[in-house]
């Protein structure tokens, strides 16, 4: 049987339950941690990660195959973090607890570890887009125009995102890029 | 391109050459060879991405999460929404075969009436109605007529 994700979808838009679990169960993985990336905490990536699923199956039989299924659930999820972000207010990282990651850190350096943090306080203070045109940038590898696709825009506004998001990093990150400078 | 330039560059397309726009991967690698400014902003925004992805593509273990949404997705699902043009494609899927005891029962009812008609059994009928409508007039007009009991209106 043919098990593209065309034809899981095909079967899915036919009310398929089954062939709804497996794209869910093939895709979830990627789509939490876009999620997480973009909104900083698993609890609301998770939610958003399951609404973006149940679109996708109340929507699967008006679904065209015009665009990768993947590119598809990016687009849905991304959509979501940033109504998510606008609706909300953004909670701190200290305040919002651990992330799902509960991995030790044995073997990483207390230096690293204060590090990787502000690296990720200085995302989290991104406003929304810039800060989702950087993580399907670094994340998933995407070529601008791939992250324009998935935020509907364009190629030039998406570079805008990339140039003004990277400025707020390098003004935040300063120390911490000179750290790692002298590290080398 | 001066050194603000290439640092927008490197911000568009980032540190990695092999992303860069193949129409000016050249000229900004040139740039690099020639300029001291132009190496030490490369190597700024390569320290910059090598933080970003890093950080990015550290391994974090969806098990957990993913388990937790497979579990509430396994409560019974909302219904589909259909597209606008799915009932012209439902009536143009009829099949019609399973109608033909209908379509014969329609048929010969429309025979039975047919020669019902032409052989006169429904004027021994109507006469009949006639009749009885023409004993019970005086009756029926009484009841559809009589004035109405409050304000006295007749209809």
């Amino acid at each position: 049987m043919d098990d593209s994700d065309e034809a899981l979808m095909a079967r899915v838009a036919r009310g398929d339950e089954r062939a709804f679990r497996e794209i869910a169960r093939r895709h979830l993985p990627s789509m939490l941690g876009l999620a997480r990336r973009i909104l900083g905490n698993a609890a609301d990536a998770e939610d958003v990660a399951q609404e973006a699923l149940l679109r996708v199956w109340t929507h699967a039989p008006r679904w065209q195959p015009l665009a990768l299924l993947r590119t598809w659930l990016s687009r849905v999820v991304v959509n979501l973090c940033l109504d998510r972000k606008r609706k909300a207010p953004w909670v701190e990282l200290e305040a919002a607890g651990d992330l799902a990651d509960q991995t030790p850190l044995a073997d990483e350096s207390a230096e690293t570890a204060e590090r990787e943090q502000k690296l990720a306080a200085a995302i989290a203070d991104l406003p929304a887009r810039q800060r989702a045109a950087i993580v399907l940038s670094y994340t998933e590898g995407m070529s601008n125009a791939q992250v324009a696709e998935i935020l509907d825009t364009t190629v030039s506004a998406v570079e805008t995102l990339l140039v003004r998001g990277k400025q707020n990093l390098r003004r935040a990150l300063a120390p911490v890029i000179d750290e790692d400078k002298e590290n080398e | 391109m001066n050194n603000e330039q290439f640092r927008s560059f490197l911000d568009r397309h980032g540190a990695d050459p092999a992303r860069w726009p193949s129409d000016q991967r050249a000229g900004a690698e040139q740039l690099i060879a020639d300029d001291r400014q132009a190496r030490r902003t490369f190597e700024a925004a390569c320290r910059l991405d090598a933080m970003l992805t890093r950080h990015m593509q550290k391994n974090v273990n969806e098990a957990p999460s993913t388990a937790r949404v497979m579990a509430k997705l396994a409560d019974r699902l909302p219904r589909q929404r259909q597209p606008f043009w799915r009932l012209p494609a439902v009536l143009l899927d009829w099949q019609f075969a399973p109608a033909w005891p209908r379509m014969a029962a329609l048929s010969a009812c429309a025979v039975l009436g047919f020669f019902i008609g032409i052989s006169g059994l429904d004027r021994s009928v109507d006469r009949l109605n006639g009749q009885s409508v023409s004993a019970g007039a005086t009756g029926i007009g009484a009841v559809v007529f009589e004035p109405e009991p409050l304000t006295g209106a007749r209809p």
